[in-house]
């Protein structure tokens, strides 16, 4: 029953995507294609943009440049039409007080019903399949302050899928994870993308994960795509060298790519 | 937005409420300063709808009861409920548990207009008072100005830390203002501090008349807003990313408390605590969705500020205590109670 | 947090403005025994009224205590226009420097634009006063003249109306105008024996009701007016109001309406233009016997709220409007 509402493949093209903050350009000329059904990891070091393209994506940040879902300009679309087809996950999710976990992810439903009529009759059984697809079903009752670090990505991850979207854009959906949870949550979603035909974009600070997960892989480095392409293209050990300064050895084979640091010789 | 289980709790807290208010009310309209005899109370009310039964009270008595108890107890009904809503929206558009409907200018606004009209105007045009249409015009004026500067002064403009503090510079402008004007008239402080104390002393049917419609479109407006407060509560930047316009709906959800906030302030001066507690409680006990909390605060207001009056009047009878001193002596204590409990649950 | 400080501030200002007019009221109207005790018979009265008792240094005592006057004084400034009245009644006239912006009574007194509400010493001590009399002790006003060595005279509303005619010899002494104040205490003391006795007493005495204000702001038998009604065998209605709320309780309509008064006095035609007409329109009102028999008066809020010797002229009216054919 989750899955894309609407029709169409679900592709995402942005085409020269800038944003100045202040006086800082903060990203310049971002190109980049989410093909539908697929997994588009953002890498990059600190303070590359990566955070700021994803909210220019879903409209939170002004920016130059064009964000097309097959062929529709996603910034003319009302914020509810956008939020039918854009599902996002903050780095840091708010987590509202006194809310029960059913309640949040029922939040994902807001998109599709009048705010003055309240929550649709349907709506009851597409939130109790989110938070059964995430392992969530024996604590919906519960406040969502109760929950572990985990269990809470999975909430704001059940949220995002409750809005039925074509594509996920996760902002750092592994933070604070120890590499168990993390492996497990990735799993997960590369799951429901299969299942439900969901495009992902996530930013990621793992490079080894981006290697092992996204089919596709974009580097920003200073606000600019440095390169992009599949993950052995992308992630070598002089990209790793030029753009993180930092000393690794890469190794791919046929569950992905995997990045070692090495201490430096 | 209230799974099965949230709804049955919104029932039970609304009957809850529901069954204080009525309690409250009929206790209101029994007891006062004068004694009446209950069963008389009951008759006579039950005549004036077509009733017939017992004894009725003799027509002073009655009139007694009629033209100004029941509106007392009406009007203190409105402007606990309007206020004690008005309140929980402003907790939810500023997502602050110590918000109150005052946080903009309203009642700075209001006790500079009704200050000014004391000491400078005349306070009766015929037979209308000049005082509340003043302190409705400076309440909505106070609130007006704190979202202007609001809005200016950031970039984002209205957002909500920006506003609570365009709202604390208007309020502290505008007392000085009141404080001043107050020093200017130091012979019309009496009836000046009268009016800031609060009072319902002087409700009449024609009180009720004035401020319903303002009431009616704030009340209507704000029991609706409870699915769209609830996606507030994730903050401006996700609700955006689910549909909402944060800044249109907190637009909007202020105006209507502050509509509603000046009416009840025209009528009975300012009292305070209603607005902040209520909310408080009804969270407590039935949970924190808007679309529960603001209609069980309506209710639970409206209970809250009747009692509060019966208290009032009853205390030191036949003289009246000001209302806004029982809230107080109410309000303080539970407050302080509140926190402390809640202290390891605080955000 | 800023809202509930501000809350809790308005909460302590209610409190704290309670106390305030509770305690002005008892304060204020708090006994200015001078030295002759509070007795309604005017044979009790100790001062003597030959002209050789005009001797200075002269001590009275106020309610400030003991104030001493250490020569005739020839330049008195005035901050309370019921004390205006009375020195100017006592033949003081000629002494007095200065007196406040709201000191109308009598027409020639030399007003200046001091404030009996907000006095400043300093503008005060600029006119070099040798005796200040005041009703209300404001801003330690009278520490401040105490420094500046200027003898103090605090005066305040006087519970009874024996308590006035004190006053008045108090002023008289520290004036040196003795004779005259007890002729003036006299005086006030017949003009009010005989309004009282020029109406006929009924089978029940009758109930009054003074309204200060039109939120139901009343007084007790406590204060100077209340005791004047006393004096006409009037039941004050706000006296059933207990002790805790002060000589200026609140009452409620529903109270007014069924307590029934035959006299209503209407103390805030000024400030709040409420007449006869007006109150009658109240809703229940008009089953009231005051209003039903057109014993509404209203009278000027200076008459309501001065002592002296504008308490005889406020006896008349009284004694007009109950005499009236019915």
């Amino acid at each position: 029953m989750t899955g894309p509402a609407d029709g169409g493949p679900g592709r995402l093209q942005v085409r020269g995507l800038g944003v100045t903050l202040g006086r800082a350009e903060v990203l310049r000329d971002v190109s980049l294609t989410v093909e539908p059904g697929s997994w588009t990891a953002v890498i990059g070091p600190n303070g590359a943009g990566k955070s700021t393209l994803l909210r220019a994506l879903v409209g939170l940040v002004r920016h130059r440049g064009s964000v097309l879902l097959d062929g529709r300009d996603l910034d003319r679309a009302a914020p509810r039409e956008r939020a039918r087809q854009l599902g996002y996950a903050p780095q840091s999710p708010v987590l509202p007080d006194g809310v029960s976990v059913r309640e949040y992810v029922q939040l994902g439903r807001t998109p599709y019903h009048s705010l003055l009529a309240g929550p649709r009759h349907g709506d009851g059984g597409i939130v109790d399949e989110a938070l059964h697809r995430l392992d969530l079903d024996a604590m919906a009752g519960r406040s969502l302050r109760t929950l572990s670090g985990g269990e809470r990505q999975r909430a704001v991850l059940a949220r995002a899928l409750a809005q039925q979207p074509r594509i996920l854009l996760l902002d750092e959906p592994t933070t604070a994870l120890d590499l168990g949870h993390a492996q497990a949550l990735l799993e997960l979603i590369d799951r429901l993308r299969a299942a439900d035909g969901l495009a992902v974009l996530s930013t990621l600070h793992d490079l080894t994960l981006a290697g092992q997960y996204a089919q596709s892989v974009v580097l920003l480095t200073g606000g600019r795509v440095a390169a992009a392409g599949l993950p052995r293209e992308v992630l070598t050990a002089s990209a790793v060298a030029t753009h993180y300064g930092a000393s690794a050895e890469v190794m791919a084979d046929g569950s992905g790519v995997r990045v070692m640091p090495v201490r430096p010789a | 937005m209230l799974a099965p289980g949230g709804r049955r709790r919104r029932g039970r807290a609304l009957a809850v409420a529901g069954g204080a208010l009525l309690a409250a009310a009929l206790a209101g309209v029994a007891v006062g300063a004068v004694g009446l005899p209950f069963g008389g109370v009951v008759s006579s009310l039950l005549a004036h709808v077509g009733v017939h039964v017992g004894t009725p009270l003799p027509p002073v008595e009655d009139a007694i009861l009629v033209q100004w108890r029941l509106p007392r107890v009406v009007l203190s009904a409105l402007v606990g409920g309007v206020l004690a809503l008005a309140g929980a929206s402003y907790q939810g558009v500023f997502r602050n548990p110590l918000a109150d409907p005052y946080l903009l200018g309203a009642a700075a606004g209001a006790g500079l207009g009704a200050t000014v009209m004391i000491g400078w105007g005349p306070t009766q045009l015929g037979p209308l008072g000049t005082v509340p249409a003043a302190a409705f015009v400076g309440s909505l004026t106070g609130v007006g100005l704190a979202y202007a500067l609001g809005s200016v002064a950031s970039r984002q403009g209205g957002g909500s830390a920006t506003l609570l503090l365009a709202g604390v510079a208007v309020s502290s402008f505008l007392t000085a203002g009141q404080s001043l004007a107050q020093q200017a008239h130091a012979e019309d402080l009496r009836q000046i501090y009268s009016w800031i104390m609060g009072q319902l002393g002087t409700a009449q049917w024609s009180d009720v008349v004035l401020v319903l419609p303002y009431m009616a479109v704030s009340v209507t407006v704000l029991l609706v807003s409870g699915p769209v407060l609830d996606v507030l509560a994730v903050g401006d930047d996700e609700a955006a990313t689910l549909g909402v316009r944060p800044r249109r709906v907190r637009l909007v959800v202020l105006l209507a408390a502050s509509l509603g906030t000046a009416s009840a302030v025209a009528v009975s001066g300012l009292i305070g605590f209603v607005g902040l507690v209520v909310p408080h409680v009804v969270r407590r006990l039935a949970g924190a969705s808007y679309r529960t909390v603001l209609p069980v605060s309506l209710v639970g207001g409206a209970a809250f500020l009747v009692l509060a009056d019966l208290v009032a009047r009853t205390a030191l009878a036949p003289a009246e205590l000001p209302i806004g001193v029982v809230t107080a002596f109410v309000g303080a204590p539970f407050f302080a109670a509140l926190l402390r409990a809640g202290g390891g649950r605080a955000r | 947090m800023l809202a509930r400080t501000r809350s809790s501030r308005q909460a302590l200002r209610a409190l704290l403005v309670t106390l305030a007019l509770t305690a002005t009221a008892a304060c204020g109207s708090s006994s200015s025994g001078g030295a002759a005790p509070s007795s309604p018979s005017p044979a009790a009265s100790t001062t003597a009224s030959s002209p050789s008792a005009d001797a200075f240094p002269a001590t009275v005592t106020a309610d400030n205590g003991p104030v001493t006057v250490a020569a005739r004084p020839k330049a008195i400034v005035s901050l309370s226009p019921t004390l205006t009245d009375m020195l100017f009644e006592l033949g003081a006239g000629s002494q007095v420097k200065a007196v406040d912006a709201l000191s109308d009574v009598p027409k020639e007194a030399p007003r200046t634009t001091l404030s009996g509400f907000q006095p400043n010493a300093e503008a005060i001590a600029g006119y070099a006063p040798d005796l200040v009399v005041v009703s209300y002790d404001i801003g330690g006003l009278v520490s401040a003249l105490g420094k500046l060595k200027v003898p103090v005279l605090l005066l305040g509303a006087p519970r009874t109306i024996a308590d006035s005619y004190t006053q008045e010899l108090a002023l008289g002494r520290a004036t040196g105008h003795v004779a005259e104040a007890q002729r003036v205490a006299d005086a006030t003391r017949a003009q009010i024996a005989e309004a009282v006795a020029s109406v006929p007493k009924g089978a029940a005495p009758g109930r009054v009701y003074h309204e200060v204000d039109q939120t139901y702001y009343s007084v007790t038998s406590a204060t100077f007016i209340g005791d004047l009604y006393r004096q006409f065998g009037l039941v004050n209605i706000a006296d059933s109001a207990p002790q805790a709320a002060g000589g200026y309780p609140k009452l409620s309509a529903e109270f007014v309406v069924k307590a029934a008064p035959t006299l209503i006095v209407l103390a805030d035609e000024g400030c709040c233009h409420q007449t006869a007409a007006t109150v009658a329109a109240r809703p229940a009102f008009a089953t009231i016997p005051a209003v039903a028999t057109h014993r509404v008066l209203a009278v000027d809020d200076d008459t309501a709220s001065r002592w002296g010797p504008s308490l005889g002229v406020f006896a008349d009216k009284i004694a007009v409007i109950l005499t009236a054919a019915r």
